[in-house]
């Protein structure tokens, strides 16, 4: 199918350009390219994403002459989000660059603490260096994450694990790979002050609101990571929801953050947690098994189910999401992240 | 899903109202159906709080909980199901108090029982959609059910604005509990359903007049003053909805820090009360009306706090640095109660500000009752002068509809020798034109929020009585453009005076079916709007 490069000349003088098949809209390609156009009904019936084609032709789906008369097409104006290409456009908008840009930046941010926690996992700190607004304003929505590349060029992403704050603090829960560029940097060059490059914040992975029903997270290893963001984000804003946190690892030796976790619980006392450990040593106590054994037991004993948040590698994520189907949590209550071992 | 509450509601050939997966205001199905699930809670507790009233005592707090339930229902207003939920967990609870002092079972809506999760919730309000009984009772009493259910939701609005400033009145409550326990009793009578409709009306005029007496007796008499509409170099926060009481707050917490503070669409007029002046900080007004805010709040350098209502879904650039108090929420935004801003001014001193000043350009505001009549004299010697030909007072809710444009070529269109006042965010449609003066008196003079229609009325009295003539009489016409229940309120407020030929657009309400509009029109003379020439014309001629 035909791929047509748009145009938005901005109310600012400024212009930005992406790619539209011929069965998108211009809405939803600028969305695919990260570009926000305010838009509020979506089905062209309310007017407020109206532009003008100032070059090109467009095919139109069904819109009320409410929102767009006959007039108004005769002057070239165009619904963008019923505007599908059938040429390269350019197209006139009534809002400037800032309002169009997506809120994934490129900012520098310096290290402030990389320690060992647990077997296999460091706690990387970051803090943003000042923007050219002097501002050190880390924003970004729980369970989202970051981009990051070292001075020697190697980027990966990693989950934020602490919550959006003004001063810049960014927290990652980094899995030690053999072998790995990213993680073999960290643990051999790192040092406090030195500058790592971050883009964000990136990602749909983030809390749901539906009302109260309880939130279950699910964390193989480090993908607590993400989890760990929501419920502080939870403890923060004092959200009344039931919650429970599952946490396996491999060995016992594997795990982390429990002081984290500890600070959660007394924060929220509906939250429940359970940590699973799947080959353990003589002296655990705690259960045994997979999280995915213990999300079974419990969704089997649930009297109405709950949203799932899940993140881990693809084998956990893959069995919790197989055991909530087989339980009857329906597709939209499952949000999962998957981490790759790169 | 359905709703067809306010001006912007789906409209195809097949018929009017929201019933997919999401309103044309962005909200989803969930959401809608607990709202018409906490409006059947409501009214159960009216039933309950009417029934003690009658039997001496009365219940405060379920009062205040009817105000504050009602108005997370307008449009625009919450969309967060967590917070429903949560309202309605509440509303069980002081149904039962109620209940336990009644000492009686009534039966309706009275009877609802909370339900034990999610899915439950979900399933009762399937079983009270506003569209009840249609099948039964047809269209008309649906739609005249729906218009009073609509206005007492602006009436439930404009009392709980009163109710944060510390005014409350038992007439009021009374009143609102009467009302909703007719409701409650699902009336099939279509002339029993209009009176009530025009008693909506008429209780609305109490509740405007202790709104009135709350702003000014708290902020004192508005006077009329110049505000700034370009911003000046600082860091910055905005303000929007409604809520003076929060911008109080807020001005007071960040007295002395460096920042100015901004009103944005309804919050304007705040700029005319003497002690909302007092704060020097208070440094002028940012933006159009509602409808732009995804492009407002984004170019805005600084952290938003949205009072009480006109929430519309926030754009990824100021997501995380927006705010909601009062009645206002929506899913991931930080909500704060009780006038806890500090993270709104935590937010202000971490982000930049506005980096210079930019040329100043300043619009007038503050021509409440009491500055308008204050020059009464010349204002009566200029029309019976013939200097004055003419008012019309344009009035009512902007949207982003571009046939809204109607009410930037009428007022810019309205002759010399006519006045243009102003009441509510349509003013955004043309109020940095240069509308000139007649003899001394501005030609456009805003009379304030949609909350002061009250200050209106008085104006249009004191006229009428100066004149020797009935409202109806004067060389008046009302130009009402609506979107949401607070203009359903003040509308049916206009027909309980007797006003007669207002003209309301842009479109009419969908829960008015052509039967009732019928009798609306033949009793009130109702008119919807046509093209500016024509009822321009019209209303000059008819004077």
């Amino acid at each position: 199918m035909a791929k047509h490069n748009v145009r938005l000349l901005t109310s600012d003088g400024g212009s930005v350009t992406f790619d539209c098949g011929e069965d998108e809209t211009l809405v939803q390609a600028a969305a695919r390219a990260e570009l926000f156009v305010p838009v509020l009904c979506g089905e062209g019936q309310c007017g407020t994403c109206r532009g003008t084609c100032t070059d090109g032709t467009v095919a139109s789906g069904a819109y009320s002459p409410a929102a767009l008369s006959a007039e108004d097409r005769a002057r070239g104006e165009i619904l963008m989000c019923r505007s599908y290409p059938r040429s390269d456009l350019e197209v006139t908008v009534p809002f400037s660059q800032t309002v169009l840009s997506s809120p994934a930046v490129r900012r520098d941010a310096e290290i402030i603490a990389n320690d060992v926690i647990a077997h296999h996992t460091r706690r990387l700190v970051l803090r943003m260096l000042p923007d050219a607004e002097d501002s050190r304003a880390a924003q970004f929505e729980p369970g989202q994450f970051m981009e990051l590349t070292t001075p020697t060029g190697v980027t990966r992403a990693y989950s934020l694990a602490n919550t959006p704050n003004w001063s810049g603090e960014l927290e990652f829960l980094i899995r030690m790979q053999p072998n790995g560029a990213f993680s073999g940097w960290l643990a051999t060059e790192a040092l406090p002050g030195m500058v790592i490059a971050t883009r964000g914040p990136l990602g749909g992975f983030t809390l749901h609101d539906n009302g109260l029903r309880p939130r279950w997270f699910v964390a193989g290893g480090t993908g607590l990571a993400p989890l760990l963001s929501m419920l502080r984000r939870m403890a923060e804003w004092g959200e009344p929801h039931a919650a429970r946190l599952y946490f396996g690892v491999n060995h016992e030796d594997e795990l982390f953050a429990l002081d984290d976790v500890e600070r959660l619980r007394q924060e929220m006392p509906a939250l429940q947690v359970e940590l699973c450990v799947w080959h353990p040593g003589a002296g655990w106590q705690g259960s045994v098994g997979t999280p995915t054994d213990a999300l079974s037991r419990d969704l089997a004993q649930a009297s109405s189910f709950p949203d799932l948040y899940l993140c881990g590698p693809p084998s956990l994520m893959a069995a919790c999401e197989d055991a909530a189907r087989r339980h009857g949590v329906p597709a939209e209550s499952v949000m999962s992240e998957r981490f790759q071992a790169t | 899903m359905f709703c067809y509450q306010c001006e912007q509601t789906y409209r195809s050939a097949d018929g009017a109202g929201c019933n997919s997966t999401k309103g044309m205001c962005g909200k989803d199905a969930a959401t809608s159906d607990l709202q018409d699930l906490l409006v059947h809670a409501v009214k159960g507790i009216a039933q309950y709080a009417r029934h003690v009233r009658l039997a001496g005592t009365s219940d405060r707090e379920a009062d205040r909980f009817i105000l504050y339930a009602l108005f997370t229902t307008l449009t625009n207003v919450n969309f967060t199901t967590t917070r429903f939920t949560l309202m309605l967990a509440e509303a069980a609870q002081i149904r039962d108090r109620l209940k336990a002092a009644a000492g009686v079972n009534l039966s309706g809506p009275a009877a609802w029982q909370f339900a034990a999760d999610a899915d439950g919730l979900l399933a009762q309000a399937a079983t009270v959609p506003v569209t009840k009984d249609k099948g039964l009772a047809g269209e008309d009493v649906v739609g005249l059910r729906t218009l009073v259910l609509y206005g007492m939701k602006g009436v439930a609005a404009y009392a709980h604005h009163a109710r944060v400033l510390g005014y409350e009145s038992e007439e009021v409550y009374a009143g609102i509990e009467d009302i909703l326990d007719f409701l409650a009793s699902d009336p099939v009578d279509a002339d029993a359903l209009t009176a009530q409709a025009l008693a909506v009306g008429t209780l609305n005029l109490k509740v405007m007049e202790l709104l009135d007496a709350a702003n000014t007796g708290t902020f004192g008499t508005p006077v009329p003053s110049a505000v700034r509409v370009s911003p000046i170099k600082g860091k910055a926060i905005l303000v929007s909805g409604h809520d003076l009481g929060d911008l109080q707050a807020l001005l007071e917490l960040t007295k002395g820090k460096g920042i100015n503070v901004y009103t944005h669409g309804e919050m304007l007029p705040a700029h005319g009360y003497p002690k909302l002046k007092e704060y020097v900080h208070l440094a002028g007004n940012y933006g159009g009306a509602w409808q732009d805010q995804q492009k407002d709040f984004a170019e805005f350098p600084g952290p938003i706090l949205m009072t009480s209502n006109c929430i519309i879904e926030p754009g990824p650039k100021y997501r995380n640095r927006i705010f909601t108090t009062g009645p206002v929420g929506w899913p991931g935004l930080r909500h704060l109660e009780n006038h806890a801003f500090a993270p709104v001014v935590e937010a202000a001193l971490a982000l930049p500000g506005f980096k210079e000043d930019a040329p100043e350009q300043t619009i007038t505001v503050g021509f409440g009752a009491d500055a308008v009549l204050g020059v009464a004299d010349t204002v009566i010697e200029a029309v019976k002068g013939g200097a004055i030909r003419h008012f019309f007072l344009i009035g009512g809710c902007d949207g982003a509809a571009p046939g809204r444009n109607y009410y930037t070529d009428f007022a810019t269109q309205a002759p010399q020798d006519t006045v243009v006042l102003t009441l509510g965010c349509n003013k955004y449609r043309f109020n940095k034109h240069e509308f000139g003066e007649i003899g001394g008196i501005p030609r456009l003079l805003d009379i304030g929020q949609c909350n002061d229609t009250h200050s209106a009325i008085r104006i249009a009295s004191a006229l009428a009585n100066a004149f020797g003539c009935g409202v109806n009489d004067l060389p008046l016409s009302l130009i009402v453009s609506w979107f949401e229940q607070k203009a359903a309120a003040v509308l049916l407020s206009l027909l309980a005076l007797g006003i007669k030929g207002i003209r309301l657009g842009p479109t009419l309400p969908a829960f008015i079916t052509p039967a009732v509009l019928g009798k609306l029109v033949e009793a009130f003379d109702i008119k919807p709007i046509t093209t500016v020439d024509a009822d321009m014309a019209a209303a000059l001629s008819a004077a």
